[in-house]
């Protein structure tokens, strides 16, 4: 299968009037069509930063993200970013919030709002469209947000840590519902956690990156039944994944 | 309901009831001891007046008309520059918001600015926008306009990150970040602006009738005083207590209602 996403050599200094920081160093993978692909690392290693410079929040310093072989920066709406926490507008009602994305692009038409509500009605949130995020779970806000993402018909969502203002219990069922949402609209994605749990159980495959300036230290190809659910797949296999990550970033802390 | 939560709120009616019962008798003990006092001579109702005095004075002011013109004057003026202080700081905070180079370059002169006794330029204020209703109007935006503009600018930084990024993700320019996250977003902001400007806007309004005026309640009491007719000064005050209660019960109703939304 033919890559949606390449990241190629890609390299970023930040620059502070003190010094100039290496973040991130010669990092290279790709994502494949209707993939999920996980960005673990030790935090503060620059998982968040790879997200924002294909989301194209900021410039590379070099390397190159390529989209379908064409530069991400030139192809608007490829991909869509789903921030840490909802990020959801509480002076907006919820349908208003997830067509926040159609608004930018000037495309709400009659079409594109009546697929958010087929998107709403479909997981869960039909009936709400008029309620404002602060009456809404956790669970069905995140759903909210991610309802946002898929509404401007991106082919890959980045989600950057999309469940740590969760609480634990919610956090589990939150990332089933994500998943099966994800996998239905027959999405790629490629998520930042710092939650080996959360990567093992959701992805097809794993990227292990070093600390500070960040390297790829290992790829993981998980194998494990697509059907299960993330967590049904904590079972089998898990645990010997979860040990050679966790040695991967132990490795790496010291 | 069950018996101990209807006694539960039987307590608190009779608890708010209470208080508002103790409120309006201070008033009138207020007003009656110092009618009493007066009536008697144990204090000198040359000096401190009487609140028979008092609406006797009002109503002398409203025979001769001159009730209506004066406070419409001043009303009209702390109306206006309520609302031009409010607009234009607004504005100015969403340009040094959206310039970082201005921002910086400005920040210096807004400090001293802000540092600066306002009513300091009083003189110059004359001067320049002549002794008239254009100089009280000025005093009062200068007060009001400083604060205004740190205020709002203050709430616009203050924009969460994660939100700013989520709409740069988009593709959303500059403009866009502004109305339909910033400005939005600040409307709290705004209306702790609006409560701080309707006190700051009669303050500027009454200190500028008390350099520059023919009318309006500033001008009311300055008269009052050189001419020693207490009951004119005291009239004026209270008149003055009604109307800024007035403006600011209408911004607190403005408050109750937007909030609803947010």
């Amino acid at each position: 299968m033919s890559a949606l996403l390449t990241v190629r050599n890609l390299s970023l200094i930040y620059h502070s009037p003190d010094a100039e920081t290496e973040a991130i160093k010669d990092i290279s993978f790709d994502v494949r069509r209707e993939e999920f692909v996980a960005l673990v690392g030790p935090s503060g290693c620059g998982k968040t930063t790879i997200l924002s410079l294909i989301a194209g929040l900021m410039k590379p310093s070099s390397g190159e993200i390529l989209f379908e072989g064409i530069p991400v920066s030139e192809k608007a709406y490829a991909t869509a970013l789903m921030p840490q926490r909802d990020q959801l507008f509480e002076w907006r009602n919820i349908l208003r919030n997830v067509v926040l994305g159609l608004e930018i692009s000037h495309k709400k038409t009659q079409k594109t709002v009546s697929y958010a509500h087929e998107l709403m009605e479909k997981y869960g949130l039909g009936g709400f469209e008029k309620k404002h995020p602060s009456e809404l779970s956790g669970g069905m806000r995140q759903r909210a947000a991610l309802i946002r993402t898929l509404v401007t018909s991106p082919e890959l969502l980045l989600l950057d840590e999309p469940f740590s203002s969760l609480d634990f219990q919610t956090r589990l069922s939150v990332c089933d519902d994500v998943y099966h949402i994800i996998r239905n609209e027959k999405k790629a994605v490629l998520f930042v956690t710092h939650d080996i749990g959360e990567a093992i159980s959701m992805a097809d495959r794993v990227i292990v990156l070093t600390k500070r300036p960040a390297r790829i230290k290992n790829i993981y190809t998980i194998e494990s039944d697509k059907a299960l659910s993330p967590l049904q797949r904590r079972e089998k296999g898990f645990a010997e994944y979860f040990k050679k990550i966790w040695s991967d970033l132990e490795v790496t802390y010291v | 309901m069950s018996e101990e939560h209807k006694e539960y709120l039987r307590r608190l009616k009779r608890r708010s009831m209470l208080i508002k019962l103790a409120q309006a008798g201070l008033l009138l003990l207020f007003f009656g001891l110092w009618e009493l006092f007066a009536y008697y001579e144990i204090i000198d109702p040359f000096l401190t007046s009487s609140p028979s005095r008092v609406i006797n004075s009002i109503y002398n002011l409203y025979l001769s008309d001159a009730l209506f013109i004066h406070m419409k004057a001043t009303l009209a003026e702390t109306m206006l520059s309520f609302a031009l202080s409010t607009f234009l700081g607004t504005l100015i905070a969403v340009i040094l918001w959206w310039n970082e180079t201005i921002r910086r370059i400005l920040e210096p002169y807004i400090i001293v600015l802000n540092a600066l006794p306002k009513i300091a330029l009083g003189p110059l204020i004359i001067i320049w926008a002549g002794a008239g209703k254009k100089a009280i109007i000025v005093m009062a935006l200068l007060i009001c306009i400083i604060i205004t503009i740190i205020s709002m600018l203050t709430g616009f930084l203050s924009i969460e990150k994660g939100k700013m990024q989520l709409l740069q993700s988009m593709k959303a320019n500059k403009f866009q970040i502004l109305y339909k996250l910033v400005l939005p977003g600040n409307i709290p902001t705004l209306v702790s602006v609006l409560k701080i400007n309707v006190g700051l806007s009669w303050v500027g309004t009454i200190m500028g009738e008390y350099l520059v005026s023919r009318e309006g309640i500033g001008y009311l009491l300055v008269y009052g005083s050189q001419i020693f007719k207490l009951d004119l000064v005291m009239a004026s005050t209270i008149l003055l207590c009604v109307l800024a209660t007035a403006m600011y019960l209408i911004v607190a109703l403005a408050e109750k209602i937007i909030k609803r939304m947010y």
